[in-house]
């Protein structure tokens, strides 16, 4: 049913958030917000570097000192942009997860189908947009009890994005009848997120792909679908 | 630390009469351990080094490193000792509990209840369990999938009894009560919830598992 979203976006970050908006076969004509370009440029290379380096090394296993080998910039001009390494994973995902909700933004209003059907679609979306770069999406779940993360952080869990995603799938299974107006959405939110969670634990410990998790997920879905559905 | 009992119990069965030398390398585990826990409790995984646990222990890294080889080890045989008694804990709670849906709600309880007083171990094991390299060891362990087979066996507990119909999938339940317990513990962590409030988020969270379940 989504084949085709595996390949999302990987291509169109490099294209577009590599470049930040500057052709490089053009030379930068000197303005005023020449600065300011060259330091967007220095983020977004930083951003690709640490992205790269976090997925195949780990977050731990990654130094800013090789993040900036790698972006070709020097340590000091990292730091002028970034507070800490932390803070770098953080923006590394946001943009990342922005990309993806942008992406659910467009597709859940036309899905069709039980609400459980629905929240299958939208699950099995996250699961081949992830997929592609698992040690990253698993570091950024870690650093969601890390002590050293600055509390700015939003870790997973705490962005409230995908929390709403499900929030007005399940609302509007209200709406059309399918879901029991007596069921405490949020626990069920909660549910769904517990189970998502757990699904993503497969890809870390027996290198699922994006198919497998997203066949363990409907089943778990279907299960919690058994205690809210209208009945 | 009454935790790690079990574990010495077990090591001095096959050593009938410990040596002196023995029982002193019995001492220096217990205090890197002990020294482990608190400063794991208090930096985190990533906060606590080797350096300071040897220094809170009163020893050298060196003496450390003689009876663990790196820090994810010290932090594995703590977690894998807790939940041995948690286990215990869980099973004892589940024997009290009438019907499936209580045995489970009396599980879930013990294990908030045991991790209560040691919340920032708990963050802590969460964090590691993430880990590439941690997470799948931690959670393949022993100790880790007897705490879901002890889900499941009220499961087939609620079979038998005809509480819950023939074709309950209690593997796959099982495993996602397991789940639920554990997504609690966000709550527990960062806001702060009461026992009550998460035994009665619990309750719930059983009865939709289960909802599918039932007979009738």
């Amino acid at each position: 049913m989504v084949s085709g979203w595996g390949k999302m976006t990987e291509t169109e970050i490099s294209a577009d958030s590599a470049l930040g908006g500057i052709d490089p076969a053009q030379p930068p004509c000197v303005e005023p917000s020449v600065r300011q370009s060259q330091k967007e440029a220095t983020r977004n290379r930083v951003i690709i570097a640490a992205r790269d380096l976090f997925d195949v090394q780990g977050f731990q296993g990654t130094t800013i000192r090789e993040i900036a080998k790698q972006a070709g910039v020097s340590v000091g001009s990292v730091f002028t942009t970034f507070a800490s390494k932390g803070e770098i994973l953080n923006q590394v995902m946001q943009e990342r997860l922005d990309r993806l909700y942008a992406e659910l933004d467009r597709v859940m209003p036309h899905l069709r189908g039980s609400t459980a059907d629905r929240l299958c679609t939208m699950f099995s979306i996250h699961f081949a947009f992830e997929a592609q770069r698992t040690r990253l999406f698993l570091a950024h779940i870690a650093a969601a009890y890390d002590w050293t993360q600055p509390s700015s952080a939003k870790p997973m869990g705490k962005n409230t994005r995908l929390q709403e995603i499900i929030a007005e799938c399940l609302a509007k299974g209200v709406a059309e009848g399918d879901v029991d107006p007596e069921s405490d959405l949020q626990e069920i939110i909660d549910l769904l997120m517990g189970a998502y969670a757990w699904v993503y634990r497969l890809a870390a410990s027996d290198g699922a792909d994006a198919a497998t998790m997203t066949a363990v997920m409907d089943r778990h879905i279907a299960l919690i679908a058994d205690g809210f559905h209208r009945r | 630390m009454k935790h790690i009992a079990p574990l010495q119990a077990a090591g001095e069965a096959v050593v009938k009469v410990p040596t002196r030398r023995t029982l002193a390398k019995q001492q220096t585990r217990a205090k890197v351990l002990a020294a482990a826990r608190r400063l794991f409790s208090e930096e985190g995984y990533e906060g606590a080094t080797i350096r300071d646990i040897a220094a809170a222990a009163g020893m050298s890294t060196g003496a450390v490193f003689a009876n663990f080889t790196d820090k994810s080890d010290l932090f594995r045989e703590i977690m894998l000792t807790d939940m041995v008694a948690l286990g215990e804990a869980m099973r004892e709670a589940a024997e009290r509990g009438k019907g499936v849906d209580d045995a489970l709600l009396k599980i879930f309880s013990a294990g908030y209840a045991f991790y209560k007083s040691q919340l920032p171990l708990a963050r802590a094991a969460f964090s590691v369990g993430w880990t590439p390299e941690e997470g799948p060891q931690l959670r393949n362990s022993e100790p880790s999938q007897q705490l879901i087979e002890l889900m499941v066996d009220q499961l087939n507990a609620g079979v038998e009894r005809g509480e819950l119909g023939q074709e309950a999938e209690v593997k796959l339940r099982g495993q996602m009560l397991f789940e639920a317990y554990l997504s609690n513990f966000k709550q527990a962590i960062f806001e702060g919830w009461s026992l009550e409030a998460l035994q009665a988020r619990s309750r719930d969270q059983i009865r939709v598992l289960l909802a599918g379940a039932r007979r009738g």
